[in-house]
């Protein structure tokens, strides 16, 4: 804790230190000459004494020099700075900025009073001690963090007109997104004292990592880093669902799929609980819970979808301590089974069916159903499907093709741009040239082909080099499941032959062959997706079809390109962007709808030829939205979920000991000093000179009676 | 008393008269028989017979004549009875130490003649004899004891004559003054005792052990006593003139802590051993002291006798 000094010039009487260690050092008194009857116990009693004496001495000097410096400071009028504004005199103004944290876990209470209120009050008091050159700003400390005031402002009453209006959220924190803003903003004000407020129930959750990544001490040092903590020093036993999910990447209607819900108990007793799931509001089950103190319980629950569109999935919990986990919701998209349209070659001379998409045909419907099936199959050779609507198909599958109609192709560009997908299966009739002219060159920016063909490589026919799937991109759905090992290895597969390709700089290689070169190519286009293999899905170039990994490949590749339509099944936090691409013709409006009724008209941006996007920040609340689009013809419901991050919910206190640079101020209401006091302490310091008086008079006292101490009593004859 | 205090400055005959009642009594020497007021400390053990006595309770058992019990069948005390005259020697230190005199009017030496000359004309008036040894690096000058008001001149006026000087050699000095006691008497020494105190001890003891009453004034001016020094001073030995130069303030404490143990061995050696001490500070009236010395004596005699 430094010094600053009311009247620093008295520091120039520190000089005087050196008289009383001149005076010891090298003043000698001429001593007075005395007759004695006998030196022998003289001589005997200065021998002793004479170490005794230099300890006493160097004590003496040490009282003298410490009282000098005592008084001096005194004079001095030294200010006792719990900061480190020390660099601007005491009558400077200050400018600070108080960061409060509205994050979910403010919601909890203490002692009957919610933590946000708590906080709100104690940035009002911080307010009320705000002087007229003072000047301040607001930032709330939720995930990402809201910059109530970007300029430092003097308006008091806005400032705490600001703070009674905030909002709890049902955020996470985020420390960098609110520290770094108020740390710049103080930055340049060099002739004020410059402070930090952080009213915080310091959840170490959210503050460990910023500790970890952040350096404090690299922060200037006239830059007062104050922290205000609530809510105690232990959480409030908290039992939470921290995830709910579907344990599948498409539903289907009428076909039943696993929900899976996480409860946790962040208390420490165990604790018996109900979890509910509704369904569009409806209770469908009660699943009784027992917790142990910090476990982690997953439950599974299988539901049934009846009827298709968009879904609203709520696990309840009954209310506790933090109401705002104590339920989770899920958007789920009910669809009805996949049209899956093949393009298949033409004949062979003989009029004969080519069996090229036979392997495909028998691993999507292998008895040709038209219901209780994931996938109803089409077949078309390409002049059939000129006059085929694509729009009804989830994917296009073509199988090997030489040639397409130019029809056909223009047909599949708008397919694709509007939310289409389209897998491109290359074989021995493919045409590299015609592909790469009249799928990318030819189409302009609304081009198919996600990678330019050069040639065919190997040789299916002598078998001699066999190639092997690897590098898969786990992250994509095509691949994800086979990360656990029990869903088998789809590098166990041989491929004889295949064409080079060359991925267009936008596009992802998803797999390669284990000599390098790309396999399996997927590119975004515009709202739809195109897949290229470079071999055919048949057993004429690779044994693959033949393998168990091939038809959950297949299954996944197109459930991850349907579920991909839209916005993804995952929840969002609270206040994340969304947005989402839509087709322009036709398009009226698109309206949200808030988890708490409200509804909201998107704003519309156009992105390109025949494109729109649409965008909104406004996911603050927890719940279930609904994004309703309304076309001339037809009216398209979307929904999402946005979930408070499962981190909020363990609200385990982090000790304020271990966060480094930040002054705390603890404040129980009622006991010791108002928090106004002791920001008006931290600013400008507690002037100390009476104090040091006091001591000086002591340690003068002190010196006394050590420099005189009374000898013993005379000897009595 | 008129005539006594023209003998010497030494004689206060105010001091005196206050003593005047007073019975200055030996406590085991007494050899020779001269009528004074003297009783004989060997009573019961000399050689002439006095009376027989009928035993009453009370009397030492000791004492009963067995021989006359088992011809009379009575219990008969049989005394001795002897009055004698004490011979007494004045031990006075005349070292340079004894020249000290602090603020006050009578140096060490000074008091401790004065003291000696009080004693001797004391004695001497009740018919006891009196001599005088000075001392300081060896004996300096004996005068063998005699009786009579006319040897008081003699001593007062060695006293006078006496100039303090030199180192203190008690124990060679004791030595010397044991040779010249032929007969067991009382030695009353006045000395600062700045010498080895073991040695002191030793020979005092050693003294005693040869029958003599010894009695020592531990002669210590006021300022040996406090110290009341506090500047830095440069202290000069009245005896070999070496000088130290030190913190008074800083040295008193352990100074009289020395002081006081020193006093507290010569205490308790010397009382142990049968040997009378009495410390003296020249500040106080002479008065007190002697009263002192009286005081102590007297209670001695009582329980002796």
């Amino acid at each position: 804790m430094p010094f600053s000094f009311g009247h620093p010039w008295f520091l120039t009487a520190l000089a005087s230190v050196g008289i009383p260690l001149y005076l010891h050092l090298y003043y000698r008194k001429t001593p007075v000459k005395r007759d004695f009857p006998s030196l022998r116990l003289i001589r005997l009693s200065n021998q002793t004494l004479l170490n005794r004496s230099r300890l006493k001495n160097l004590i003496l000097l040490m009282m003298r020099i410490f009282m000098i410096l005592l008084l001096t400071f005194a004079l001095a009028r030294p200010f006792l700075s719990f900061g480190g504004n020390l660099s601007v005199g005491n009558g400077a103004p200050s400018a600070f900025v108080i960061v409060l944290d509205n994050s979910m876990s403010m919601g909890a209470t203490h002692h009957g009073i919610s933590l946000f209120n708590a906080a709100k009050a104690r940035a009002i008091e911080i307010l009320e001690r705000m002087g007229p050159n003072d000047k301040a700003s607001i930032i709330l400390l939720n995930d990402p963090g809201t910059v109530l005031f970007p300029q430092l402002t003097w308006d008091k009453v806005d400032l705490k007109e600001s703070i009674r209006n905030a909002g709890l959220t049902a955020a996470g924190t985020n420390l960098y997104g609110a520290m770094l803003p108020a740390i710049k903003m103080l930055m340049p004000i060099r002739s004020y004292k410059r402070s930090v407020y952080v009213i915080s129930d310091v959840t170490k959750n959210s503050w460990k990592p910023f500790l970890d990544a952040y350096d404090l001490k690299r922060v200037d040092s006239g830059l007062d880093l104050v922290l205000v903590p609530v809510g105690g020093e232990t959480a409030p036993p908290n039992l939470a669902i921290t995830e709910l999910s579907l344990r599948t990447p498409v539903v289907l209607k009428g076909r039943s799929v696993p929900v899976q819900a996480t409860v946790v108990n962040f208390g420490s007793h165990l604790q018996k609980t109900v979890l509910s799931i509704f369904i569009d509001g409806d209770k469908k089950l009660e699943i009784p819970v027992e917790l142990q103190p910090g476990e982690h319980r997953r439950v599974i629950a299988s539901c049934t979808f009846a009827a298709e569109g968009v879904s609203h999935v709520r696990a309840n919990l009954p209310a506790d301590a933090l109401v705002f986990d104590d339920s989770r919701h899920l958007a789920v998209k009910v669809l009805a089974p996949q049209k899956i349209l093949i393009l298949r070659p033409p004949p062979d001379e003989q009029g004969r069916d080519t069996p090229d998409d036979l392997y495909l045909r028998f691993a999507l419907n292998p008895l040709n159903r038209r219901e209780q099936t994931s996938f109803i199959i089409e077949r078309r050779s390409p002049e059939e499907a000129v006059n085929v609507p694509l729009t009804p198909f989830t994917a296009v599958l073509l199988v090997n093709g030489r040639r397409l109609p130019p029809e056909l192709v223009k047909s599949l560009g708008s397919y694709v741009m509007g939310g289409g997908n389209l897998l491109i299966i290359a074989g021995s009739r493919t045409d590299p040239n015609w592909y790469n002219t009249n799928l990318i060159d030819n189409m302009g920016s609304g081009y198919l082909l996600p990678a330019r063909i050069v040639k065919r490589l190997g040789n299916a026919v002598s078998k001699m080099t066999a190639y092997q799937l690897t590098d898969f991109d786990v992250g994509h759905p095509s691949f994800r499941l086979f990360t656990n090992e029990e869903n088998g290895d789809p590098g166990r597969a041989h491929i004889f032959e295949f064409f080079q390709v060359e991925p267009n700089p936008r596009a992802l290689v998803l797999a390669k062959l284990s000599h390098g070169l790309p396999a399996i190519v997927e590119e975004p286009r515009g709202q739809g997706r195109v897949v290229l293999i470079t071999f055919p899905l048949d057993v004429s170039w690779s044994d693959w079809p033949l393998k168990p990994t091939f038809l959950p490949f297949l299954h996944q590749t197109l459930f991850g390109l349907i579920s991909r339509g839209g916005l993804p099944a995952d929840s969002y936090l609270p206040g994340s962007p969304i947005s989402m691409m839509l087709r322009e013709e036709g398009l009226k409006k698109v309206t949200l709808t808030l988890p708490d009724g409200h509804l909201r008209d998107m704003p519309i941006r156009h992105e390109g030829p025949g494109l729109i996007t649409v965008s909104t920040t406004d996911t603050d609340q927890a719940g279930f939205y609904q994004l309703v689009c309304e076309w001339s013809d037809h009216i398209w419901k979307q929904g999402f979920a946005v979930n408070p991050p499962a981190e909020e919910s363990d609200m385990e206190r982090m000790p304020t000991s271990e966060i480094p640079r930040f002054i705390t101020l603890k404040q129980r209401p009622g006991i010791g000093e108002k928090l106004g006091e002791k920001v008006t302490l931290v600013r400008e310091g507690r002037e100390v000179g009476v104090p040091l008086l006091w001591a000086l008079f002591i340690l003068a006292f002190s010196e006394f009676l050590f420099a005189n101490r009374p000898s013993s009593r005379a000897v009595k004859p | 008393m008129e005539t006594a205090r023209r003998l010497s400055r030494y004689l206060d005959p105010k001091l005196l008269a206050s003593f005047s009642s007073l019975e200055v009594r030996a406590r085991s020497v007494v050899e020779g028989f001269v009528s004074g007021l003297h009783k004989s400390p060997f009573k019961g053990f000399n050689v002439e017979f006095a009376e027989y006595r009928q035993y009453t309770p009370g009397d030492p058992i000791k004492d009963i004549d067995w021989k006359l019990y088992g011809r009379t069948d009575k219990y008969y005390i049989k005394e001795h009875e002897e009055e004698t005259n004490l011979s007494g020697y004045l031990v006075i230190d005349t070292s340079g130490s004894m020249s000290y005199k602090g603020d006050g009017l009578l140096s060490k030496l000074d008091y401790a003649a004065t003291l000696g000359a009080s004693l001797a004309y004391l004695m001497l008036r009740q018919q006891d004899s009196v001599g005088l040894v000075t001392f300081a690096d060896g004996v300096r000058r004996i005068l063998p004891p005699k009786s009579g008001m006319q040897h008081l001149k003699a001593i007062c006026r060695e006293l006078e004559a006496t100039r303090p000087d030199e180192k203190t050699n008690i124990a060679d000095s004791l030595d010397r003054v044991a040779e010249a006691m032929r007969k067991r008497g009382l030695l009353v020494i006045f000395s600062d005792l700045m010498d080895n105190a073991e040695l002191v001890i030793a020979k005092a003891r050693q003294l005693r052990s040869r029958r003599h009453e010894v009695l020592i004034f531990h002669v210590l001016d006021r300022h040996e006593l406090t110290f009341p020094f506090e500047d830095v001073t440069l202290f000069e030995d009245l005896e070999d003139h070496t000088q130290v130069t030190a913190d008074a303030f800083m040295l008193r404490r352990e100074y009289l802590r020395r002081v006081q143990q020193l006093v507290s061995t010569y205490q308790s050696a010397l009382r142990k051993s049968g040997i009378d001490y009495l410390l003296t500070d020249t500040s106080r009236l002479l008065e007190a002291s002697l009263r002192s010395f009286f005081t102590r004596r007297q209670a001695v005699g009582t329980r002796i006798a």
